[in-house]
């Protein structure tokens, strides 16, 4: 296939990956350290996602990959020609026909099902790095189960705004052992990660890291008796199909400024859209 | 007699990986993976030995338990894995055993607090395996509970259980009957419930 192994990757450095994630489904959560390889793109591209996309496909897996919700991104459209051309494997940007869904920053609004695997791309997996800058560190407080500091930051938060500050890459806690970075999800998607369906797959290019979220597992925001986790509401609809219960992009629609809320999860939009028509 | 490998195998493993990736998440769900027959007087069936072929190559140093042992076992290995067979347990990052092997008190890794995925995955040997029977499963992966039934293993399964005390560290188990496999991780919870008869919920 054009002097490529099949998915890129080769067979010696996929046994890697595979043996290592099946390491992070059994300790749920947990990070486990791999030896990444280089992927033809630059880091911040989504290639710790890439090379577990290349680990666990196959020849028969339909594709669907997303940045933000949307399948016709610069990044989405990139990384999903290039599984075309490396494995030839046919994609779609219908989350329900995906087996395997590669995604920046979101998870589809239509539920995932038994069998399919999400693939998240993961810019710093370490949710304790930005209290505590030492791996070492930071390790031996996943270890010791020392997670008194994350409670800190976001009371400061309440202390400061009133609220938890956090909107993006909310912490949350893994069947009640780990506190784990779901990546840059709005929260809004948090609660998708509790008792999903489907396999959730976490990886870290830069880093060298991955972790998993089995289906079916207890996945917990962090919050305070006195301040519940609360997820984005908007008062607005989405203006192309009306839906009142998705995630809203504000966009500006002409040069004058004017503005109007929209489904960040395109496929789910169109579909709505279809159905409406 | 060489023992058969997979036909095709950058496309033949990555599909038993996900197999085993899929009974890993979803643990005690049975999978059937294809995988090819070692020889009848071989001790261990072919979903032992797919998994096998997809997992193990040089960077993974295997323990061998002596009842499955064998000099064609470990030639097919060395042939199709290149993976080094070690004598020192501790050491090993995958164990091929039997239910009974454990109960010699063999000394395994079962990692540290602060990498406790430096750990030993048993490949077990098992003469029988159903979905159903007196050992309840529950935890992640499982949405209520499973059971199986895994013949008279209740060492192993007593091993298994105690990963709970231990986690994060532990063992993670790959049992396999000829051609079946389930995977128990160490995050499940293993109990015994000894429902020989189970009530009919449905009127
Ligand atoms: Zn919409």
């Amino acid at each position: 296939m054009n002097g490529y192994n099949f998915a890129y990757l080769d067979e010696q450095t996929k046994r890697m990956i595979r043996r290592a994630l099946l390491k992070a489904v059994a300790i749920p959560g947990y990070q486990v350290p791999f030896g990444g390889r280089e992927m033809p793109m630059p880091y911040g591209w989504g290639t710790g996602g890439m090379q577990l996309t290349a680990s666990i496909l196959g020849a028969d897996d339909v594709l669907k990959v997303i940045d933000q919700g949307a399948d016709d991104t610069t990044n989405a459209v990139s990384i999903r020609a290039f599984f075309e051309r490396v494995a030839g494997v046919e994609t779609t940007t219908a989350t329900a026909a995906a087996d395997v869904i590669q995604t920046r920053h979101r998870i589809p609004e239509t539920p995932l099902e038994p069998g399919q695997i999400l693939v998240f791309q993961v810019p710093i997996p370490e949710p304790l790095r930005f209290i505590e800058p030492s791996e070492q560190e930071t390790r031996l407080m996943h270890a010791l189960e020392e997670y008194g500091v994350m409670h800190v930051k976001l009371y400061e938060d309440i202390a400061r705004y009133g609220h938890i500050a956090t909107t993006y890459a909310y912490p949350v806690k893994v069947d009640g052992r780990y506190v784990t970075d779901p990546s840059p999800i709005p929260k809004f998607d948090n609660p998708k990660l509790h008792m999903s369906d489907a396999l959730m797959l976490f990886g870290a290019g830069r880093e060298k890291r991955l972790y998993a979220i089995p289906p079916h597992t207890r996945v917990e925001s962090l919050d305070f008796e006195d301040h519940p986790f609360e997820i984005q509401a908007w008062d607005e609809h989405c203006a192309l199909c009306g839906s009142d219960h998705s995630f809203l992009d504000e966009v500006i629609t002409d040069d004058v400024g004017s503005r109007m809320f929209v489904c960040s999860d395109t496929d789910y939009c169109l579909l709505r859209r279809g159905e409406v028509a | 007699m060489l023992w058969p490998a997979f036909n095709d195998p950058v496309h033949d493993s990555q599909r038993l990986f996900r197999q085993l990736l899929q009974a890993m998440a979803e643990p005690g769900t049975l999978e059937m993976p294809r995988a090819p027959e070692p020889p009848r007087e071989a001790s261990i069936g072919p979903a032992l030995w797919g998994a096998l072929l997809t997992l193990c190559d040089l960077d993974t140093p295997l323990w061998i338990a002596s009842e499955l042992d064998s000099p064609a076992l470990r030639e097919a290995l060395r042939f199709h894995t290149g993976c080094p067979i070690t004598e020192d347990s501790a050491a090993a990052e995958f164990a091929l055993l039997t239910s009974n092997s454990l109960a010699q008190g063999i000394d395994f890794s079962i990692g540290s607090d602060a990498y406790p995925n430096r750990s030993i995955t048993l490949l077990i040997a098992l003469e029988h395996l159903e979905a159903s029977g007196p050992w309840q499963l529950s935890g992640p992966g499982i949405a209520d509970r499973r059971h199986l039934d895994i013949g008279e293993a209740d060492g192993l399964m007593a091993r298994l259980g105690a990963n709970r005390a231990s986690f994060p560290r532990g063992m993670d188990a790959i049992l396999t009957c000829n051609d079946r496999l389930v995977a128990i991780p160490r995050s499940t919870r293993v109990e015994r419930t000894d429902q020989e008869v189970r009530p009919c919920m449905s009127p």
